[in-house]
């Protein structure tokens, strides 16, 4: 099988239900930390974080992706994106990082959705993992503010 | 040769010869008769043919090639100035810097032959020769051999006259000297000399033909020579020795009190010197006495003018010396903008981690002892001193960028028809290389709408008794840590009352609040993106062109614009920028708990108020400070602040933007702080007021608010 067929995705919880981050987008991942409040942006930004010396977004992935957001946990981390190669980063908080799967091309279910929809546009497909089915997030969506 | 590692110097020396350029021809057509400026402007012609020459630029040599042939009439007398020639050298000017363009994008000077360019200097060459002899054909034979070789071509002109001269002296004498044609000057300072008792010498040497630096060693025999007397004349000229523009032999006339036997035996001295030959001057009857009288009613005049009057030869003779001394005191380094970016960046660093040491030596008990806070203010104070000299570095002078104002203008003046003057000051005042790079545009812009908008037609003028030829004013100027920059005319003025009418008209305010309005309050309407791009009100009102576009890149450059108008007087645009934009001095304040930075350029003082002295006036709160009504914000509110218990006394920091101020109402002082710039970055929109951010020394961020954007 080729390599390309293969797609290595980070599972993480968002209250208790997983999703995937394909791992090409990945940065780092940091432990919870002191945001910044921005006063008067976006609701889904909790603020910005100093990592190693820079100043970098951080974004509530529940809200953005429009569920409830409750506090953040011992578990919490922020996933540190790149969306592109020479893009500024942004950070994503989610409740719990679980671990690495790879999945094969033909294990992903593209969903059809509307496209008026922002919301939906952020998922990327459905990945199935034995009789699990995660949902894939669309990061170039999400980090598209 | 490969000379493609010296493109980079090719396009600096180049722009800085056009600059030369663009700024003698401005004085030219002024005093045409300025006979230094035409010497600096035919050595810069020079110099950028020998460059171009070399670096393999064949279309940039040829047009600088006969712009320096009608410069060489000039000079030489033979023609006069006039507007319409200095139009044309103008025009070749622009061809040049167009060709220059070409080669800092793609390294070549691209396709462009600018025929037309050449062919007007031409006819002005024919035009003037055409009563000599053959132009049109000399012209054509210099320009194809232009064309055929690089460094054969420089040497048309200096060639051509050598066969002439060869021709009329019949045999090839090894004394070349005598077959050179004195200019009238220099005949005179031979007879001068004679009268001095001095001997005059002419000298033609001959070097071995293996020499390999022959501008070099011309330099070392001159020198040589100039111990024992003084050149009046070379030939080629100094310039062309220099740029080793001549074959293997060269002739130079002396005033010396020794012999030519003693200049020869100078001269030999120096090696790679394979003969040299030397006969006393002199001048025919006429000529000896013509110059006498000539010169006995000078030294009535002026003494000084003996030194003018030894001529150009003796001019660039100087010259050739200026630019040696200038390589030998010029000791500055050329450094790539990106690696004093980098160094900035470490110095921000730098100081974040000294905050950072500096917040954790207040923390800890142990540290609190006079030794360890000496070496922490040491620290402080190297840090301050390296940040500052990296600024230093890349400072500016904003010269760079005014200097194409004066000829804009000029075109300007021809264009609308309109006399007027420019009057720079301050071309000095320094500014960081990014805000130089970016505020060219702007300045052209209030410098355009100045001359367009501002200033009236002359007839109008001299109606309202002012001087017909309009004047516009751009002032630089230092003033604590900004620069400001003004630009002035001294035409109608903004018509207040104009502006108003359309502003109403256009739904911009009601008739209401254009009555409430202070005139300041209606000027501001013209940097309103909806206002100014309207042509109808344009036309109006005259004014307004896009003077959103100039405050909103003035504003990106973190700096502020402001207008000032007088009906009848004039108006001015009044610019002010930081002068640096990475590391700033700020306030370190706290509102609602959370900690923010203002930069300490805007602010004025630092008021306690009591609470009951606030006064509401129109549904604002305002308070009187010492005669002045000042508004207040309460900074907490736009911040969406979780605001505490009010205290009694409100702490009010109050903040200058330009004439206006205002008050910001914060809950506590922390102090003062020397701050490193962070953008947020492009994914999070917050408030307006938020200009960017910064890393404290314990780690956390603070948010830097551009209060002005408030006021």
């Amino acid at each position: 099988m080729a390599a390309s067929n293969l797609k290595q995705y980070i599972i993480v919880y968002l209250n208790s239900k997983k999703y995937g981050i394909n791992i090409k987008y990945i940065d780092s991942i940091i432990f919870m930390q002191k945001i910044t409040r921005v006063p008067g942006a976006q609701d889904y930004f909790m603020g910005v974080i100093n990592l190693r010396g820079e100043v970098v977004p951080v974004m509530s992935l529940k809200k953005r992706l429009g569920l409830p957001d409750e506090e953040y946990g011992s578990k919490a981390r922020i996933i540190i994106i790149r969306p592109e190669p020479q893009a500024a980063c942004v950070g994503l908080v989610v409740d719990q990082v679980k671990e690495v799967i790879t999945l094969e091309a033909d294990s992903i279910e593209k969903m059809s959705y509307d496209e008026s929809d922002e919301k939906a546009q952020f998922n990327a497909g459905i990945g199935k993992v034995e009789d699990d089915l995660i949902d894939l997030l669309n990061i170039s969506a999400i980090t598209r503010t | 040769m490969d000379v493609s590692q010296y493109l980079d110097i090719f396009i600096d020396e180049t722009k800085e010869h056009l600059q030369n350029l663009n700024e003698h021809l401005l004085v030219l057509e002024r005093e045409p008769e300025n006979e230094s400026t035409i010497n600096e402007i035919f050595r810069a012609a020079h110099s950028l043919k020998g460059m171009s020459a070399t670096m393999g630029f064949t279309r940039m040599q040829r047009l600088t090639h006969d712009m320096e042939n009608v410069l060489s009439e000039i000079r030489n007398g033979k023609m006069k100035v006039s507007s319409d020639l200095v139009d044309i050298l103008f025009k070749g000017l622009d061809a040049l810097e167009a060709y220059l363009a070409n080669i800092q994008a793609t390294s070549s000077e691209g396709e462009e032959d600018n025929e037309e360019i050449i062919n007007a200097l031409n006819n002005i060459l024919k035009g003037k020769k055409a009563e000599t002899a053959t132009p049109a054909e000399a012209v054509k034979a210099e320009a194809t051999k232009v064309e055929a070789t690089k460094v054969e071509a420089t040497k048309v002109a200096g060639r051509k006259e050598n066969v002439q001269q060869a021709e009329a002296a019949g045999d090839s004498s090894k004394m070349k000297f005598k077959t050179i044609r004195l200019e009238e000057h220099e005949k005179k300072a031979i007879v001068k000399a004679g009268m001095m008792d001095l001997n005059v010498i002419g000298v033609t040497i001959y070097l071995v033909e293996t020499c390999m630096l022959k501008g070099a060693r011309a330099f070392m025999i001159n020198r040589a020579i100039e111990e024992h007397g003084e050149i009046i004349k070379l030939f080629p000229s100094a310039q062309d020795l220099e740029d080793e523009k001549y074959d293997f032999d060269y002739s130079a006339f002396i005033i010396t009190k020794e012999s030519p036997e003693v200049i020869v035996d100078a001269i030999m001295k120096v090696s790679e010197v394979k003969e040299a030959v030397a006969d006393y001057i002199k001048l025919s009857d006429d000529d000896i006495a013509s110059n006498t009288e000539a010169i006995k009613k000078e030294e009535a005049t002026a003494q000084i003018k003996l030194f003018t009057d030894t001529g150009n030869a003796k001019q660039g003779q100087a010259a050739a010396q200026k630019t040696t001394a200038k390589q030998l005191t010029n000791r500055s380094v050329r450094v790539d903008i990106d690696k004093l970016d980098v160094l900035m960046n470490l110095v921000s660093e730098l100081i974040i981690a000294k905050n950072g040491l500096v917040s954790r030596s207040s923390e800890i008990l142990e540290l609190q002892d006079a030794a360890f806070r000496e070496h922490i203010e040491y620290l402080e104070r190297v840090t301050t001193n390296i940040h500052e000299a990296v600024m230093k570095t890349r400072m500016v002078p904003i010269e760079s960028v005014v200097n194409r104002f004066p000829r804009m203008i000029r075109d300007l003046s021809k264009q609308l028809n309109k006399e007027m003057e420019l009057y720079m000051t301050g071309e000095d005042t320094e500014l960081d290389r990014t805000v130089i790079d970016e505020i060219g545009d702007p300045l052209m812009h209030l410098l355009r709408n100045a001359a367009d908008h501002g200033l009236e037609p002359a007839e109008e003028r001299k109606r309202l008794g002012k001087n017909p030829v309009g004047s516009i004013y751009l002032n630089a100027y230092q003033d604590g840590n900004s620069v400001v920059i003004e630009v002035k005319d001294d035409g109608g003025g903004i018509n207040i009352e104009k502006i108003k009418k359309v502003a109403i008209q256009r739904g911009v305010i009601t008739e209401e609040q254009a009555q409430r309005m202070e005139d300041k309050d209606v000027i501001d309407i013209l940097f309103r993106p909806s206002f100014s791009t309207s042509d109808k009100v344009t036309e109006v009102s005259g004014r307004g062109v896009g003077l959103d576009v100039v405050k909103t890149k003035i504003e990106s450059l973190g700096g502020e614009i402001e207008a000032r108008s007088k009906m009848g007087e004039g108006s001015s645009f009044i610019i002010r920028l930081p002068l640096t934009l990475a590391i700033i001095q700020s306030l370190m304040v706290v509102i609602g708990g959370e900690k923010y930075a203002l930069p300490l350029g805007n602010i004025q003082s630092i008021e306690e108020i009591g609470k009951d002295e606030i006064k509401t006036i129109q549904g604002k709160e305002v308070i009187n400070l010492r005669g002045n009504v000042i508004p207040i914000i309460r900074l907490g509110n736009i911040l969406e602040c979780a605001s505490g218990e009010q205290p009694k006394d409100l702490l009010i920091i109050i903040v200058k933007k330009g004439s206006r101020l205002a008050g910001m109402v914060v809950d506590e002082l922390i102090g003062q702080l020397e701050i490193v710039y962070k953008s947020i970055g492009k994914y999070i929109k917050g408030h307006k007021i938020i200009s960017g951010a910064t890393i404290l020394g314990n780690g956390e961020i603070a948010l830097i608010l551009d209060v002005n954007s408030l006021v």
